[in-house]
């Protein structure tokens, strides 16, 4: 990523009523508010690299994944992806609630890019890592919000990409589900891969990552070693070690 | 490492790449498809009748149209009932495919914001939905075609290029209109009197041989007019369409679909910024 900038502009209705938006007919009225999303980043990522992203809630985390991802165009700067990109940014793309789980797995599955045989092939895999028994033949409407995560992390941990962006995914499910997926990720690391994991979770990083980025409002503060990084952005929040900041930030 | 090779920069409005665009459309054909049945399984999900209702539909429309034609109306014209029910069809693969695609992008966030794919996608599904709406409404329509004793003949095969033209029109349709409503959400509201004054400007309640001299200029101003008009000809008089009229919807169809193609795929890469 070269001098990656993204801005865009929202507009405020500081009083929605009818009145105003007749008004605002006239040229007046709306507010316009420019927001600088991310702000001239420059990073490298490469093969067999595990990246942590840190930083606080409106950092630009989520915007950079989208920016690498291709989902979002950037406004300046240009970036350069070599190899195919999956992303698990939010759980249960392209899932149906009316259709049931199995149904769910074919097209979270083809959402993510997988062909239809390689779902077939997977089939077993998925539901069996996803826990559901009898239930994978139940509409999703009925799941739980745990069951429903954790259907939708096992389609998207069988996409096998060159580049894998998860955000946040693993705060899902139960505390053996959620020790499941950590050891899927690790099990996903790999010298033919790169991984980009943004997370609140700095034990999990501090273990799974060997770089780590730290943002913040759109810029790129630091970055280096897991440990390093991830104590000078919790001293940064004036936030102590304990177990629960590791866990969950 | 041998990989291929994106690169992201500054949105500017033209066209993407088409080769590779294509290539990656034709790689997720089988999602578009199993995306348009769970979408289309999704709208009587709750229902008694389920899938039903794809035939129900097109039996009850009908129905009303008989009880207000031949039963209030007094008219035995039983072809004027035909075509009236054959014309209805048609319409509603078009109004369907245009009430499914103006919110296909915006209703689609999750997907736009989450992955990237080729968004013209969306509205495809849409148009594919409205045509598996369609296809019922043919046996429902032959049925009907049978009891009133209509002839049948080869000219009916015209049925078929009218119903890809008529595809390809209601597609061009329905990726323009997910484009402006992107920009402009005002589109989904306006577009039920759109729908409903379309139908009545097309030869649908009436024959297009029945119309006035001085309204004869809709057939030209109006891209379903000779659309409709060859529809009724093959299905219902079992003729040859007019191959004037075929020719006129077969250029609209192109240039709906290439306009609203352009269109699509010049902004859709600034759609997430949007939504």
């Amino acid at each position: 990523m070269r001098n990656v900038g993204l801005i865009y502009k929202t507009a405020i209705d500081r009083r929605p009523t009818l009145k105003a938006r007749l008004n605002s007919f006239g040229g007046g009225g709306k507010q316009v508010r420019t927001i600088h999303a991310l702000n001239d980043i420059n990073l490298d990522i490469d093969y067999g690299q595990v990246l942590g992203v840190i930083g606080a809630n409106g950092a630009g985390k989520s915007t950079l994944m989208r920016v690498i991802a291709g989902i979002l165009p950037p406004t300046q700067g240009r970036v350069e992806v070599y190899g195919s990109v999956s992303t698990l940014l939010a759980l249960g793309v392209g899932f149906n609630p009316a259709m049931t789980g199995r149904q769910n797995v074919y097209l979270g599955g083809l959402a993510a890019g997988l062909s239809q045989e390689q779902i077939e092939e997977n089939f077993e895999e998925i539901a069996d890592f996803s826990e559901l028994g009898e239930a994978i033949d139940s509409p999703m409407r009925s799941y739980s919000s745990g069951m429903y995560a954790r259907l939708a992390f096992s389609v998207a941990a069988t996409v096998k990409p060159d580049i894998l962006i998860v955000d946040e995914a693993l705060s899902t499910g139960d505390a053996k589900f959620k020790e499941k997926s950590f050891n899927r990720l690790k099990e996903l690391r790999g010298q033919d891969r790169a991984l980009i994991l943004v997370s609140h979770a700095m034990l999990t990083l501090r273990e799974v990552c060997n770089d780590v980025v730290w943002l913040h409002k759109g810029k790129l503060i630091q970055r280096g070693e897991p440990g390093a990084v991830i104590d000078a952005y919790q001293e940064f929040l004036h936030v102590g070690k304990s177990a629960a900041v590791d866990e969950d930030l | 490492m041998k990989a291929p090779v994106q690169v992201y920069e500054p949105f500017r409005a033209g066209l993407p790449p088409l080769g590779r665009y294509w290539k990656s459309l034709w790689q997720r054909r089988t999602f578009i498809s199993q995306f348009s049945k769970s979408e289309l399984r999704e709208q009587h999900f709750d229902s008694v009748f389920g899938q039903l209702w794809l035939v129900l539909n097109p039996l009850l429309l009908s129905g009303v149209y008989f009880l207000l034609v031949v039963i209030i109306g007094g008219r035995s014209d039983t072809t004027r009932y035909a075509h009236l029910t054959a014309s209805l069809f048609l319409f509603y693969l078009v109004s369907h495919s245009l009430t499914g695609g103006v919110k296909s992008v915006t209703a689609g966030q999750k997907l736009i914001l989450n992955t990237a794919f080729p968004r013209i996608m969306l509205p495809i599904s849409a148009t594919i939905i409205a045509i598996f709406k369609f296809i019922p409404t043919l046996f429902v329509f032959l049925i009907i075609r049978i009891i009133v004793g209509l002839p049948f003949g080869w000219q009916m095969l015209w049925a078929i290029p009218v119903f890809l033209i008529t595809a390809l029109f209601a597609l061009g349709l329905s990726i323009a209109i997910a484009c402006v409503n992107v920009y402009f959400r005002d589109v989904a509201s306006f577009l039920p009197y759109f729908n409903r004054t379309m139908l009545y400007l097309s030869p649908i309640l009436y024959e297009a041989s029945s119309l006035k001299p001085k309204l004869r200029l809709m057939q030209y101003v109006n891209p379903l007019f000779p659309i409709l008009d060859s529809w009724s000809r093959a299905v219902v008089h079992a003729q040859a369409p007019s191959m004037h009229k075929l020719l006129a919807g077969l250029i609209w169809a192109v240039a709906i679909f290439v306009i609203g193609t352009y269109f699509f795929l010049s902004r859709e890469r600034e759609f997430a910024v949007r939504l």
